[in-house]
């Protein structure tokens, strides 16, 4: 069972890091999508679709056999290549679920702090980014969530101790068919549940505060 | 401030015509005229919130219409106050206030709280500063969107029906607040329809219909006898709104 636990960590570092990739990506393209012109607007679109596009454990493979052959550091670290296959996807989500949120905010916000003397980039940070995270709460923990239970395509990387293999490990240590999975299934729901949840509430009770 | 033969075109649609317009240190001037007029698009063009087609804006001795010129650094001398206030929902008023300090003028932290809560109590908001703008009441809020535009000390505020979006019962506080502007020797460009108010304050009123300007006068002009007939059907309407109102 202690095994067990240090899959919780492995599992839970891949989904963080890799939502953190994808917000930092996400964020980027989706202001740039808004405000940019329209090759970056094209160029974006065709990020979203491929990213979306291909399922997440072709990913997994493609980052650590195709990429991990000619850049060995860091794709042919297996946790690396995971935090990677799910942050790029995430990324196109996480640009899709800002870009609404942007819009819902409207241009009001963009002028008014304009008319201030910010620059767009110091608006952006400052007025629009605080608004946009409130706004998105429901699509982020839902991302988030998504990202917990995806990391365990991993498992078919090697040496990658997370949830999933650890699972598969016992069960043939064991020869308990059932215990590990049920076990397995039992943490993944201790992971996404809560937080996604926290997220959801917190978002909707700011969003009451403020009036958005 | 100056304008000189601005235009601003949507299209085919002029929304700005050939605009000339002068607005001294310590004066105010207000604009006035039917709705769809033009008239926040002159006021954005000034601000240069929108890029005007042709002609020039001037602040100081500024030229800013001028390729090149730092806007960021114009639009942070001139205050604007929004008809539907555009308070950032997600700061509290002193939050408000305190951004374009902070941000714009690079003020540190405490030089900043202490200049916005100097401007929030110009507009007797001081109290109300750790509210968020969903917690105040609209006339609440117009008065921290002014002084979100007073705290810089700007060499103009520019203010866009500051009163029309509000209930009529929230309109007395925030032309009590701009009558206290005014008394300070604020410089103001004001598109108002407050017409006691007008009568008030104005150094000049300005009938604007259009895209471009009507007729220019002092209010007493307008008052008694103005010389267009646009300017006299639209002056007749508005003086028996304000007498039920009233």
């Amino acid at each position: 069972m202690l095994q067990m636990l240090s899959g919780v960590a492995t599992t839970f570092s891949i989904s963080i890091l890799s939502f953190l990739l994808g917000f930092a990506i996400g964020i980027f393209l989706a202001f740039v999508r808004v405000y940019g012109s329209r090759p970056f607007r094209i160029l974006i679109d065709g990020y979203e679709k491929v990213f979306r596009g291909i399922p997440e454990l072709v990913m997994m493979l493609l980052f650590f056999f195709g990429v991990g052959f000619y850049m060995r550091f860091p794709f042919k670290i297996a946790f690396f290549s995971a935090t990677f296959a799910l942050g790029l996807r995430s990324a196109a989500n996480q640009s899709q679920i800002f870009r609404g949120a942007i819009r819902g905010i409207g241009e009001e916000q963009m002028v008014a702090a304009r008319s201030l003397g910010l620059s767009r980039l110091q608006s952006i940070i400052y007025v629009m980014i605080p608004q946009v995270f409130i706004f998105s709460t429901p699509g982020l923990g839902s991302e988030y969530a998504l990202l917990i239970k995806d990391s365990s395509y991993a498992f078919v990387l090697p040496d990658i101790w997370e949830i999933t293999v650890i699972s598969i490990y016992l069960r043939k240590a064991t020869m308990d068919t059932v215990t590990p999975y049920i076990a397995s299934a039992f943490l993944y729901i201790l992971l996404t549940f809560p937080i996604a949840t926290l997220l959801d509430t917190w978002g909707s009770r700011k969003k009451k505060q403020l009036g958005l | 401030m100056e304008c000189r033969n601005l235009w601003k075109l949507y299209g085919k649609i002029t929304a700005v015509k050939d605009v000339s317009l002068k607005i001294s240190e310590g004066e105010i001037k207000l604009i006035f005229g039917p709705s769809g007029s033009g008239k926040s698009t002159l006021l954005r063009c000034l601000a240069m919130l929108t890029t005007p087609t042709k002609g020039d804006v001037f602040l100081r001795e500024e030229c800013l219409t001028k390729p090149g010129v730092d806007l960021n650094k114009a639009r942070a001398r001139i205050g604007f106050v929004f008809q539907h206030i555009w308070l950032f929902h997600h700061l509290t008023a002193l939050g408000n206030v305190e951004l374009g300090l902070r941000r714009v003028l690079k003020l540190p932290k405490r030089e900043a709280k202490k200049r916005s809560m100097q401007a929030l109590s110009e507009v007797k908001m001081e109290k109300w500063a750790n509210h968020y703008p969903a917690q105040l009441s609209g006339g609440q809020q117009q008065r921290v969107g002014i002084a979100r535009a007073l705290a810089r000390n700007p060499d103009i505020i520019l203010l866009d029906e500051p009163t029309s979006a509000l209930d009529p019962e929230l309109i007395g506080e925030v032309i009590d607040t701009l009558r206290d502007l005014a008394k300070m020797g604020t410089t103001m460009l004001i598109v108002s329809h407050e017409m006691p108010f007008a009568r008030e304050v104005a150094d000049e009123m300005i009938f604007y219909d259009e895209g471009a300007i009507v007729e220019r006068g002092p209010p007493e002009l307008f008052f008694t006898n103005p010389r267009s007939e646009r300017a006299k059907t639209f002056m007749m309407r508005l003086i028996k709104r304000t007498r039920r109102e009233q």
